[in-house]
This record gives C-alpha cells, structure tokens and sequence, in this order.
C-alpha cells in the first residue's frame, strides 16, 4: 500500500535554515511518506517507430484495444516519436544544433503521433491534454477513462547533454515512466513491436534468448549494446518511489495489451530487486 | 532491434536505427555551434541574495545596469525560502519529487518576476520557459535584457534525486542548462559565499578556499555541503559549449564586474 509507507514525520525547521545540499537534510526528506496522486491509472507508452509509423494496420487494432478496456482500466496514453524524429535529429546534429533544440524538434513529432492518436480516439470522448493541462488529467480521467499526451518530458532547450553523442537521452520512455512515477501509477506499460527483451537482436542473432523477466539492476549490469527502451529510465528506476516495475508488450499482437492491463505477465517486466513477487 | 518492413520511413541516418544502441548514440558526436555566443548567464541565488531583499538585491542589480553597455547578460533568478517552506509541508504530505518540482518553480518565477520589474526601465524583459524558447533571441536584439525562471521546466517530470525527495534540478542548473544550450560566453552564479569551500564556511571556521577546480574532482571529493546544487557538477563533465561555471559573492560588490571582465574572482569549475 503505497500510502501507508509513511514513517517519520518530514524534516520542517532544517528544511527552512539548513542548506539543501547538506546529504543529511537530503537523507531526512526520504523518510517521509509517499501519497500516491493516482494510484488506480495506468501509463501506457505507445511505441512511435514501433507502432505509429506502421500506421493503419498496426495502429487501428490497438485502438481498438484501447477502446474495449475504457471502461475497466483508466489510462494515460504517451505517444514516442520514431522516423521523423530520427530524420530531425540527423539533419540537426548536421546543422551543428545542441541537444536541447534537438528535444524541442523531437518533441514536436511526438506531438504529431499523439494528435493523430487522438483524432483516432476522439468520438470516445478522450482528450489530448499538454502537460500544462495536466491538472485537468483526473477530471477526464474519470469521465472519460482515458486521456491521450505526448511523451516526452517538457524539458525542451532545458534537456541535459546525454554522456555521448548529441541524442536526447530522455525522450518519451522516460517521459512516460515519469508521468507514471510522478502519480504514483498502477502500471506503467511500454506498447512496441517486439515480444519483450532479448539478450541481441533475434532478427540478426538467431541464437539471442528471451528475457520474460529480469531486475533493473541485473539489465543494467549487463551493460549491453542494445536495450528494448531507453537507459534514463533504468536509471531512475533504481531511485524511484513508487514505479516498482515495467512491461513491454507486442503491440502487434492482439490481446497482449489487455492482458497486461489486466495484471497477467505477458511479454517482459523489468522489476527492482528486493521487489519481486 | 526490430525489423520495421511495414513501417514507413524517412530517409535519414538514423533511420530504422535503435536510438538506444550505443554505436549508433556515438556516431552522432559532432561538433556543436553556439547560438548566443556574446551573452553572459547571471544567476540570482533565491536563498542566498533574493531572501535577503533590497540591501542584497538592489546594489547587484545597480552593477548589472553599470555593466550593460559592455556585455549582454540574461538573468536567471532562483526561489529560496518559500521553496523550502512548500517542501516541508509537501513533504510532510507525501507528495512525490515531481510535484515539489512544479510547486517550486513558482516561487523562482515570483523572484524573477520582481527581478524584472526592478529592471525594467533599463530594459529588460521577464520571459517564461516558452518564450526563453522562441523569443530571445529576438528579444534580446529589441530588449537591453532578459530575466528568465531559474528553475527548468521539468515540473512533474523533474529526475527522482539519488538520495531523498527534493527536486535535483533547481535553479542553478536551470541556469547552467540555458548556458550551454545557448553556448553562452559565460555562466556566472551569484551566492552570499565566496565560492566553493572544502565545508560550509559559515559553520566549520577550518573549510579552505578552492579558487579553481574541474567538475570531476569536486564530485570525487564528495563534499558535505556545496553552495551550488550538485547536479551542476554532472551537467558540467557532459558539456559542449559551456565549459565552466564561476561561484562567487553577489554580496560584495564588483565581483560580478570582475567576473564578466574574465578576472578571478569566486570558484572557477571546470570541465
């Protein structure tokens, strides 16, 4: 029960003298409890390259699929990017561009592929909401079941450098998993094109494994080339404090996302150590 | 990973490509224009000046006016007591990283909003997080100045911190962050210390002065306390354009002169 986590009361006079670099100040505020904002919702990613790109014959049965689960599972649904993206980036890494344009220029695709999801979704009655309009989430929410945002966090030209290249590190993974962390989130559920995790890609590799299950800590010591979604959202999942797990589930393949709605372990989870069931 | 047959592409180099393969994230180093290469970042601390009110405030921004014929300067402001006023009762109520980040940045805009007003016959401009995005430029050729929130728009989106709950981002790294995306000439943070001590100096009459130091070696000396929020130091090892940052006192005046001169004044961090 993630509201009755609570222990100890917050750190109040330190907080308003002390310095809030000091690491025992920092330390005391994680003993405070956690209030889950929205703690029936579920965070569901749908993949921009992975699924919108393949437009109607791999977005119109998820829409589908979405619509037959409104009224049992409330969701927010972030949408990636995908192949304009990537066009964007190449020409704006070309142009000599830093990565904080390179996200407002990203940002803008996924835009489009959450406009589109949205026209798409409309005639149920479910809105495309910026995240200035966040804090009309939970009226829709319960009116409507479902709202439709873009995923990439609102960091804009504010975007930190990733350690190589020019690339945003945090994109609409990570803008997702942050939305489903920030409210305290049921589920937070990755929609590609891909059964899960493989150890190398099977399309190349024909002897790479399936990962059903695996621990953040475990993926992230294995340092590999490739991963099935993007390292920031590893990295704050070891730090997070309400996100215990992830899945990824096969878009293309009826069925998978409605079975994860519904708790049942399909595709792969990416779990916390010393959190597993 | 994925064969994507069906998908429609755009050619590029990065099509069909994984964003989240590491070959493909290191062939995308390349080097980087500045697009503000003349303008200084200023930062206002929140706690450290801000709080103070006119004794503090109104002799530094008499300098930054005195300064403004010869360099071009926008003005990050941060948020100070009140921020720690809503963390203690957010905290108290359970509310999540996100949401101290959100509530935060109002009390930074407050501050730089006062901040504007003071400045604005001497022309300078309050720009919120969207129009820092579309319009400085613009104002800053029409406008002798732009004062801008500190704290980045990250909102609920703001990191979940290693330790604790308080938001990573404030605003000296919004200050920084707008620094090198820009490739600005310099970032400069104003605090009520001379710098960067070995501990607090205001408690431990031992802490010695670090004139100088790169990013990389402060984080390894795991200090205590710093008068700058550590995440500035990882922003700095992962720079492109803005390669240091200058610490110094916004209490004593002619330090920021000095600083936008070049001479040394404050801490001085390096990549």
């Amino acid at each position: 029960m993630k509201n009755e986590k609570s222990v100890q009361p917050a750190p109040g006079v330190e907080l308003l003298s002390g310095s809030l670099t000091d690491a025992s100040i920092q330390q005391a505020t994680g003993n405070s409890p956690d209030f889950a904002i929205l703690p029936w919702v579920n965070v569901v990613k749908i993949g921009g390259q992975s699924i919108m790109d393949r437009g109607r014959s791999a977005v119109f049965p998820l829409v589908k699929e979405i619509v037959d689960n409104l009224g049992r599972h409330k969701m927010i649904l972030g949408t990636g990017a995908g192949t304009r993206a990537r066009h964007i980036y190449s020409l704006a890494i070309d142009l000599g561009l830093p990565t904080g344009v390179l996200t407002v220029l990203g940002t803008a695709v996924a835009w489009q592929n959450a406009q589109m999801l949205h026209y798409l979704l409309a005639q149920y009655g479910i809105p495309f909401i910026e995240p200035e309009g966040f804090s009309t989430l939970p009226h829709y929410l319960m009116e409507r079941g479902a709202v439709v945002c873009q995923g990439m966090p609102p960091y804009k030209l504010w975007e930190p450098n990733p350690p190589v290249g020019r690339i945003p590190p945090q994109r609409t993974d990570t803008g997702c998993f942050l939305v489903a962390e920030v409210f305290g989130a049921r589920k937070m559920i990755y929609v590609k094109d891909e059964d899960g995790l493989y150890t190398a890609d099977p399309k190349k590799n024909p002897s790479s494994e399936y990962i059903p299950r695996i621990s953040v800590e475990e993926l992230l010591a294995r340092d590999l080339e490739d991963l099935i979604v993007e390292r920031a959202v590893l990295e704050f999942m070891t730090r997070a404090r309400n996100i215990r797990e992830i899945q990824f589930v096969n878009g293309l393949k009826p069925g998978q996302l409605t079975a994860a709605l519904n708790g049942e372990a399909v595709g792969t989870i990416i779990y916390r150590n010393g959190d597993a069931q | 990973m994925s064969d994507h047959s069906n998908s429609q592409h755009v050619t590029s180099s990065l099509m069909r490509e994984s964003l989240v393969d590491k070959n493909v994230i290191a062939r995308t180093e390349a080097s980087v224009s500045a697009i503000l290469p003349d303008v200084n970042v200023i930062q206002i601390g929140g706690h450290s000046i801000m709080d103070r009110g006119r004794s503090a405030l109104l002799p530094l921004l008499d300098e930054i006016v005195a300064n403004q014929a010869e360099h071009r300067m926008i003005i990050g402001v941060g948020a100070g007591v009140r921020s720690r006023h809503i963390f203690s009762v957010g905290l108290d109520l359970g509310l999540p990283t996100g949401a101290l980040a959100a509530l935060s940045a109002k009390d930074s805009a407050q501050n730089a909003y006062m901040v504007s007003c003071l400045l604005a016959k001497h022309g300078f401009v309050y720009l919120e997080a969207p129009f820092v995005v579309q319009l400085l430029p613009a104002m800053l050729a029409a406008a002798r100045g732009a004062v801008f929130n500190g704290i980045p728009p990250y909102a609920l989106w703001e990191h979940p911190p290693l330790v604790g709950k308080l938001p990573p981002h404030g605003s000296d790294a919004g200050s920084y962050l707008v620094g090198e995306v820009f490739g600005v000439r310099s970032v400069i943070l104003l605090k009520d210390v001379d710098g960067i001590y070995t501990a607090d100096p205001k408690i431990d009459p031992a802490a010695e002065f670090i004139p100088e130091a790169k990013a990389q070696e402060l984080i390894d000396r795991k200090l205590r306390t710093l008068p700058i929020e550590p995440v500035v130091l990882d922003l700095l090892t992962r720079a492109k354009l803005a390669h240091s940052v200058r610490v110094i006192n916004g209490l004593k005046p002619g330090n920021l002169t000095r600083a936008l001169k070049g001479e040394s004044v404050g801490t001085l961090i390096k990549q």
